[in-house]
């Protein structure tokens, strides 16, 4: 018996030795993307959609086979998201984290006081040996407030051009509603998005011959906007432009109808084309026009909702975005050889720069996306309108 | 100033006065529990629109009459209003009147963000009474759920200033406020009446907290903090620990907050609220109804 039990014992040592003497397949290499915004206070949402648009992308990318290193090696995306809770402190506390790292990229952020903020933090010139600001390539998914890029060599962004947007918008609208004269606006005055795209907004009015009439203001958190529909009210406008997030959107458009304001037209910020809207007041936004670089009218648009749903958010101009990043992260490291070893860290950080500067044209859900060499977007849009209680096409300008 | 000016004016006035009575609630709210226990509760407009937010989560799938959310949501107050008393006061130092100041910052925060993982921070629909009411005095309008919401604020008033004064635990409430050595020597249970002073808080909160989401007609988180200085600034102006002062103060923040609105913009307008509250530290420290000095 003993003698069985002690075969035993040696057959399962020997076993044990030949798993560890055999070689082992090749570890398969995991490329880390950080991502960073906000997860945390009101605009958690934004983070959410921006971390599961990633992830999505991600899954794509590795069921694919991968992203192919410098080294020819095959690896797999995994993603990280931090909070910056939407503040600019926090933002930069994260970013220079980041930068410690083997990481050779960041994606984010949400807010554009943050972007704003961190963008400031890096090089401006690159090659500028007087410069000690942060040498560390920064590719943003949301944060909208225009000219953002510009600030720093090391900063790209991958989100719509407000002001191509609204100037088409104003240019069709001009040819559709020729009858339609007078505006009045509306504007969200203490947040950085709305505020500078009401003044997109305002200016291709007036440049396509509409009258703006005048202007209420309120701010982020207000609760009352009885007076401020009072004012409107009093110029009976043709349009109203609302530069707004949806809470706000929403108060406003649920004071129009108590007082009984029926504008003609209603036109929205673009971060408005989202689904909080709808949860909000889809009665009364029904009909306002909104630009946007994301509907799924496309296959790949569909099919990039479709999984980013299924992480858990919702795609919209501001996660698509997101998703299209990570295939051009991909497309970026396999044509610039990064080889994401702790040990290329700062040359795979050079490379991903330059890669992402020499970009002239990227493929997007919606279309080609082209670089401008502000290192910013023109990516492709159209105007969605609320109808029915959802987003619908109503005009693809480039069709 | 035109007839149409002076119009809007008037109309901002009372639209202004009719919401003001959110804020005299939540101002009752502050001013009850720094009348027993001498402390302020900065959670407190933070728990009133974390309770009308538990009443929809309560009964989400379930299609409720109005009615229904807002009972939910006074209950949902009431025993946010003991969590609170349990987290924030019961086992932290009375004696030192920072610990308990920083444990409501504390709270404070920490229902926001409950309420920023719970619902991804998206604005929700909150319901509201009689809001296709409109009541039409020649150019004025009236809004019938504004009406409502100030029509149940005053109820919710003089039900609790009769709890206050028609109760035994309101007599235990004044004798802690007035005299808690006394009272306690009395038999009074102190944190009997303490967890009391806060249900009872909890729920007007609750109340005030469905009343803004029925005026407003959505909920966000965005409402906790703007909230909470108005409310602490109805407290300072009708007077800390005076109810009738903080009804009076609340009617006449919102009223002033809409006018100063009509007339000098956005802008400006929170500027002349707040220049408001300091010429009361400095003129009138005490309030518009400084409650009578203790005996000793």
């Amino acid at each position: 018996m003993l003698k069985k039990y002690v075969a035993l014992a040696a057959v399962v040592g020997a076993m044990a030795a030949l798993a560890v003497a055999t070689p082992s397949p090749a570890q398969e290499r995991t490329v880390k993307i950080t991502a960073f915004g906000a997860k945390s206070g009101v605009v958690r949402v934004f983070g959410i959609n921006s971390e599961a648009a990633l992830k999505a992308a991600a899954e794509v990318i590795n069921t694919a086979g991968g992203v192919t290193l410098g080294d020819g090696t095959k690896a797999k995306f995994a993603i990280e998201f931090l909070d910056d809770r939407c503040n600019a402190e926090e933002g930069i506390s994260v970013i220079r984290r980041i930068a410690s790292t083997d990481a050779f990229i960041a994606v984010g952020p949400t807010c554009s006081n943050v972007a704003e903020s961190l963008f400031g933090i890096l090089q401006k010139k690159v090659g500028d040996t007087s410069d000690t600001g942060l040498q560390f390539p920064i590719i943003a998914d949301v944060a909208a407030k225009g000219g953002l890029a510009k600030i720093s060599e090391w900063s790209f962004r991958n989100v719509p051009s407000e002001f191509e947007m609204y100037k088409s918008l104003f240019a069709w609208l001009k040819t559709q509603h020729p009858n339609l004269k007078t505006i009045w606006g509306g504007v969200e005055k203490d947040f950085a998005h709305s505020n500078a795209t009401f003044g997109v907004i305002k200016q291709q009015a007036e440049v396509n011959g509409f009258q703006i009439l005048g202007q209420s203001e309120w701010l982020l958190a207000d609760t009352t906007f009885s007076t401020q529909v009072r004012e409107m009210k009093r110029a009976n406008p043709e349009i109203v432009a609302i530069s707004a997030h949806p809470f706000t959107t929403c108060g406003v458009l649920k004071e129009m109808e108590r007082q009984g304001v029926k504008p003609k037209l209603l036109i929205g910020l673009t971060s408005s084309s989202s689904i909080e809207t709808l949860q909000g007041c889809a009665k009364q936004a029904e009909g306002i026009i909104i630009p946007t670089s994301f509907a799924p009218v496309t296959p790949e648009a569909a099919k990039a909702a479709e999984l980013v749903a299924k992480f858990g958010g919702s795609a919209d101009l501001h996660s698509a975005a997101a998703y299209e990043i990570m295939f051009i992260l991909k497309d970026v490291i396999e044509k610039q050889k990064i080889m994401a070893r702790p040990d290329t860290v700062a040359a795979d950080r050079v490379k991903m720069r330059e890669g992402l500067a020499a970009l002239k044209e990227t493929n997007g859900l919606l279309g080609k996306i082209g670089r401008t060499a502000d290192r910013e977007a023109i990516k492709p849009f159209l105007y969605v309108h609320a109808k029915d209680g959802k987003w619908q096409v109503l005009f693809k300008p480039s069709s | 100033m035109d007839f149409l000016d002076l119009i809007d004016a008037l109309q901002s006035l009372a639209d202004g006065v009719l919401f003001g009575a959110t804020y005299a609630l939540l101002g009752i709210g502050f001013t009850l529990i720094f009348g027993v226990m001498h402390k302020i509760n900065l959670s407190f407009a933070a728990a009133s629109i974390g309770a009308a937010y538990a009443s929809l989560l309560i009964l989400a799938g379930v299609k409720a009459p109005p009615a229904l959310v807002f009972l939910a949501a006074a209950g949902c107050g009431g025993v946010i209003g003991g969590l609170v008393y349990l987290i924030g006061f019961r086992f932290i130092p009375l004696a030192n009147p920072l610990a308990t100041l920083m444990s409501t910052v504390g709270l404070l925060l920490l229902i926001d963000e409950i309420i920023v993982h719970t619902t991804a921070g998206v604005p929700l629909n909150y319901p509201a009474l009689f809001s296709d009411v409109i009541i039409r005095a020649g150019p004025f309008n009236l809004r019938g759920d504004l009406m409502f919401v100030f029509l149940l604020g005053c109820l919710c008033m003089v039900l609790l200033l009769m709890l206050l004064y028609r109760t035994r635990l309101g007599l235990a409430t004044r004798a802690m406020s007035q005299q808690p050595v006394a009272a306690e020597l009395c038999g009074i249970s102190n944190t009997k009446v303490n967890i009391l002073t806060f249900v009872t808080t909890g729920i007007v909160g609750g109340i005030a907290g469905a009343m803004i989401g029925a005026a407003i007609g959505m909920l966000s988180p965005l409402l906790s903090l703007p909230l909470t200085v108005k409310g602490l600034i109805v407290t300072v102006i009708g007077g800390l620990g005076s109810i009738p002062g903080a009804i009076i103060a609340g009617l006449l923040v919102g009223g002033l907050e809409n006018l100063f609105q009509y007339w000098r913009g956005v802008s400006e307008r929170d500027l002349y609220i707040m220049l408001l509250l300091f010429v009361f530290l400095v003129f009138r420290p005490g309030g518009l109804f400084a409650p009578a000095t203790a005996r000793d």
